[in-house]
């Protein structure tokens, strides 16, 4: 289990630094670069000396190396956009009323998802479970988006209920200014209901059918019983493995509400950085979601073991 | 009276005839799928709609006599009529006409991408599962990779390289499509490859070739309808995402996502301007997500009785 | 002596499927004495194993219990009962050992708990003393190191402890009925041994009485009192072990004598099989269902469901051969001499 750990992590820089690389040629690919609208009406010298600054002057392999080596100790290096911001203040800012949107979103999203689920195949084949299966599939046919857009225009704007646009800030970062995360959680939250509930339901009917489910009753187990002792249980698997996934894809940023809510997080400064190709603000925030989201592929492995039984011990499915 | 009834009790044997009356027709997994696809009527009402809206697509603008991007500045934002059946835009654009043309590049989107997709990701996948060992290693690392940079970055960069035309537009939903389906594909080869049908194909020296293309692909091809089945929705939601950030299609070109980004602006006073695009993508997309189910359970192993 | 503990009579089972109603159980009556041993047998898709769900209770939705269907225990007409009286009876009454014991324990609770959820369920015993219990009912089946198994997980396990642990969960309440469906289906030959001795073993320990369904007849050979052989949702002929073995009367049971491999035998000679499938029960034949199938059918066989004949000491065969007016047909074989030497 350790020398598997162990290789697991070092799979994981490289997978990393793989990553760091291609970002890096695929920015260095796009024709232009993020100081060409500002600097061509700039006077010739003074051009010069801020393409200086940015190391723009360079040829792509120095650069290359320049950023390989600052990032090994945590520099991409200074923002085009917003001068005097680097990727450590802009994730101090910007990670807080991210993770406090994606946890909520998760929270209510995730947790409603599931009871629907369980509702769905307890009932299955009643008026409840049709409706929550209509209920699950509109949700996931009507993008994110929509739903952030059409929100903030009838429940917020027409008939001003909660607050359009803004976030709380200051003491109010993760406790307090409730009215502001409504609607944001809101939009989000849907595609994770339909997910979730879904995905639970197809469990649990998948269990339901197991043998050991026949077995539990013809011992006596009355059906709440069989349910949370046994169908609950296994078809929780799934579930958990897709979780974590779920959460880090939550923490690193919803763009679409972000922008449509004008919230200063992490997802929303993500797409104007690659609009106005911030390279530095790129490349730092994409190491960084990647990390992540590696971190989160190899947890999800050693969670499995955990749960399930039949894989701890040598991998015996 | 006595000698007919004795004719009755004579041995006869069993008759090999007989054998042969009581077996049931089989029926192949195909048209079992088929007949229980048939007789779910949503998914028919799906398969129905999406018929409707490819035609609306095609010969809609012809319907209704207007092209998506004429403008008539002194006709700009009416309200729904006889003559703009779903009125007009900030520009005096018909936006019926505009939402057909949308709908058309949605569609379009539905299949390059899907077939793509499937061709890519079975030959990738297949690949990998067939040969294992340090292939499999090096292209499952790749896969890994191309899904960890944000799917919206390489899009973003792939539209920047490439100009803002449709087949760019496609090139950039494709880039990273398959991945997916490569993995799951790799998945239930592996599973298969060890099966006893494949080795007997195998141990009579079938070419790799044969094995993949007889053997592999047509007991994968459940697989591969439901998850392009719940890809196609995504294809959409990303074009209209990129439609959003205004990194999509431009003018004079439109799509869906284009047009919502467009509605946006003028929702405050012209609210039917998103919401004719988002109900016009929010009916494809559901079309396909129901259509999906329907194919779900009725390629599900598990029902067939 | 003699009491009837289960009554089953004209069970008729049915499940509704796309194509129709599949009739899976046709009119079975049987009845088991307290402490005494029914062996069901018969091949697959025959309706055995609705029985044994029909009388745990277990048939569900596609499935249906018809009207005029009657299951008594202790002169108790269970099919009425309510839900929790279904409760109190199942696993403490009467009990379940199901064919496959890897997929009949919950993969991912420890043995040792699943044994003990009987007894808490039932509300036997507290939590530490069921824990407790399972431990010493995982020692009563042969498992060793009990303490230890019992916080295992059921794929720690092998097969045949697999099974001795799911027995060990169906005895934990002594319950009076053991229903045994399969139980050594799934095992390796001589692990089958095993496990039918342990359960002849608990038998005469327990008293209880075991209903054992099975396709093998030798299996049956030396636990089973009497034995019911069904074919295609009908019992076709029932008797008590000796006679069956000595005297088979229908033609199917004949059949199935000789598909049980032999070492008396000489020469290597071939294993028979009986040519053919059991006919569609969606749309179950008129006549006899096993006349497409067997040697000796004639043309009334098609016609008309025969009779059962009563051949004293509750042997009976429904079968035309035994009709007077139909030729007389020897057994095909010589029978064994011993019953039970298998």
């Amino acid at each position: 289990m350790l020398k598997y750990t162990v290789r697991r992590f070092f799979e994981m820089l490289l997978t990393i630094f793989v990553i760091a690389t291609a970002t890096f040629f695929l920015l260095a690919a796009v024709p232009g670069d993020p100081l060409s609208d500002r600097a061509d009406r700039l006077p010739e010298s003074i051009r010069e000396n801020l393409y200086r600054k940015y190391g723009l002057d360079k040829p792509v392999l120095e650069r290359y190396v320049i950023t390989m080596k600052g990032m090994l100790h945590g520099d991409f290096g200074e923002s085009v956009r917003m001068p005097g911001y680097d990727i450590q203040k802009l994730l101090q800012e910007t990670l807080a009323p991210s993770a406090r949107l994606g946890l909520q979103t998760i929270v209510v999203g995730v947790g409603v998802g599931l009871l629907l689920g369980i509702l769905a195949a307890m009932f299955k084949g009643t008026w409840l479970d049709y409706i929550i299966v209509f209920f699950s599939v509109l949700m996931i046919s009507v993008p994110t988006l929509i739903f952030g857009l059409l929100l903030q225009k009838y429940v917020a704007g027409e008939m001003g209920l909660f607050p359009i646009i803004g976030w709380p800030s200051g003491e109010e970062l993760w406790f307090g200014g409730w009215a502001y995360t409504v609607l944001p959680t809101l939009s989000g939250c849907f595609s994770y209901i339909a997910t979730y509930s879904r995905l639970l339901k197809t469990s649990m009917l998948d269990v339901i059918n197991q043998d050991y489910v026949l077995a539990a009753r013809a011992k006596g187990l009355s059906e709440p019983q069989i349910v949370r002792r046994h169908i609950l249980r296994n078809s929780f698997i799934p579930i958990i493995t897709v979780l974590p996934m779920s959460i880090a894809f939550a923490l690193t940023g919803s763009f679409f509400i972000e922008k449509i809510y004008a919230i200063p997080g992490f997802g929303r400064y993500f797409i104007e950085s690659v609009q106005s190709r911030d390279l530095s603000i790129i490349l730092g925030q994409t190491v960084l979601m990647s990390i992540v989201y590696v971190a989160v592929v190899f947890l999800v492995d050693i969670l499995y073991t955990l749960i399930d039984p039949r894989i701890r011990v040598g991998g015996k499915a | 009276m006595e000698q007919a009834a004795d004719n009755r009790f004579v041995i006869i044997g069993c008759a090999d005839a007989d054998k042969e009356a009581i077996a049931r027709p089989t029926i192949t997994y195909a048209q079992d799928a088929w007949r229980r696809l048939r007789k779910n009527p949503i998914a028919m009402a799906s398969i129905v709609v999406l018929v409707l809206m490819v035609v609306l697509v095609i010969f809609g603008p012809l319907l209704c006599g207007w092209e998506y991007d004429y403008m008539q500045p002194t006709l700009k934002n009416l309200p729904p009529s006889a003559e703009h059946w779903f009125g007009t835009d900030m520009l005096g654009r018909d936006i019926f006409a505009r939402v057909c043309v949308g709908g058309r590049v949605s569609l379009l989107i539905a299949l390059v991408c899907t077939c793509v997709q499937v061709v890519v990701g079975c030959a990738y996948g297949g690949i990998m599962a067939y040969f294992g060992g340090w292939v499999d290693n090096i292209m499952m690392r790749v896969i890994e990779v191309m899904m960890s940079i944000p799917y919206l970055l390489v899009v973003i960069i792939v539209m920047m390289v490439l100009d803002n035309s449709v087949p760019s537009l496609l090139v950039a939903l494709c880039v990273t499509s398959w991945c997916n389906t490569a993995r799951a594909m790799r998945g239930v080869i592996l599973q298969l490859k060890s099966s006893e049908y494949v080795m007997a194909a195998q141990s009579l020296g079938a070419p790799a070739r044969r094995v993949i293309l007889k053997h592999l692909i047509p007991n994968t091809i459940g697989i591969l309808i439901l998850n392009t089945a719940t890809s196609i929705p995504n294809y959409i939601f990303q074009e209209s995402t990129l439609g959003f950030l205004g990194i999509g299609l431009q003018p004079p070109n439109t799509s869906l996502g284009v047009m919502i980004s467009l509605g946006q602006a003028a929702m405050e006073f012209y609210p039917l301007q998103l919401i004719f695009p988002a109900a016009a993508l929010v009916l494809i997309v559901l079309a396909f997500n129901l259509l999906g189910d329907g194919l779900r359970d009725a390629l599900d192993p598990k029902l067939r009785k | 002596m003699g009491e009837k503990l289960l009554q089953v009579q004209d069970l008729r089972v049915s499940y509704h499927t796309y194509a129709g109603e599949v009739q899976s159980v046709r009119g079975v009556s049987f009845a088991v004495e307290k402490g005494e041993t029914l062996a069901i047998v018969g091949e697959s898709g025959c309706g055995k194993s609705v029985t044994a769900k029909s009388i745990m209770g277990l048939i569900q939705d596609p499935g249906e219990i018809k009207p005029g269907s009657r299951i008594l225990y202790e002169g108790r007409d269970i099919l009425k009962m309510k839900k929790r009286e279904w409760r109190a009876y199942r696993g403490e009454q009467c009990a379940m050992i199901f064919q496959d014991a890897l997929t009949s324990l919950d993969p991912t609770m420890r043995v040792g708990k699943q044994i003990a959820e009987t007894l808490r369920v039932h509300g036997r015993a507290g939590k530490a003393e069921a824990a407790e219990k399972a431990v010493e009912l995982l020692r009563r089946v042969g498992i060793p190191n009990p303490e230890r198994r019992a916080q295992e997980f059921p794929h720690q396990f092998s097969g045949g402890m697999r099974q001795r642990a799911m027995i060990a969960t169906a005895l934990a309440c002594d319950p009076k009925l053991l229903i045994a469906d399969e139980p050594t289906t799934a095992l390796d030959v001589t692990i089958q041994a095993q496990i039918i001795d342990l359960m002849k073993q608990l038998q005469r320990e327990l008293g209880a009485a075991i209903v054992l369904i099975t396709h093998d007849l030798g299996v049956v050979a030396g636990i089973a009192k009497h034995i019911c052989v069904m074919y295609s949702g009908k019992i076709v002929e029932r008797g008590t072990s000796a006679e069956l073995f000595y005297h088979p009367r229908h033609p199917y049971t004949w059949a199935l004598l000789k598909a049980v491999p032999r070492l008396d035998l000489k020469n290597k000679q071939e294993l028979a099989t009986i040519e053919g499938t059991p006919p569609d029960l969606l749309s179950p034949p008129a006549g006899c269902p096993f006349c497409t199938r067997c040697r000796y059918c004639m043309p009334v066989c098609k016609e008309e469901m025969p009779p059962d004949t009563d051949f004293g000491g509750g042997h009976q065969a429904a079968c035309w051969l035994h009709d007077p007016r139909a030729p007389k047909v020897d057994a095909p074989f010589v029978v064994r001499k011993e019953a039970g030497g298998i």
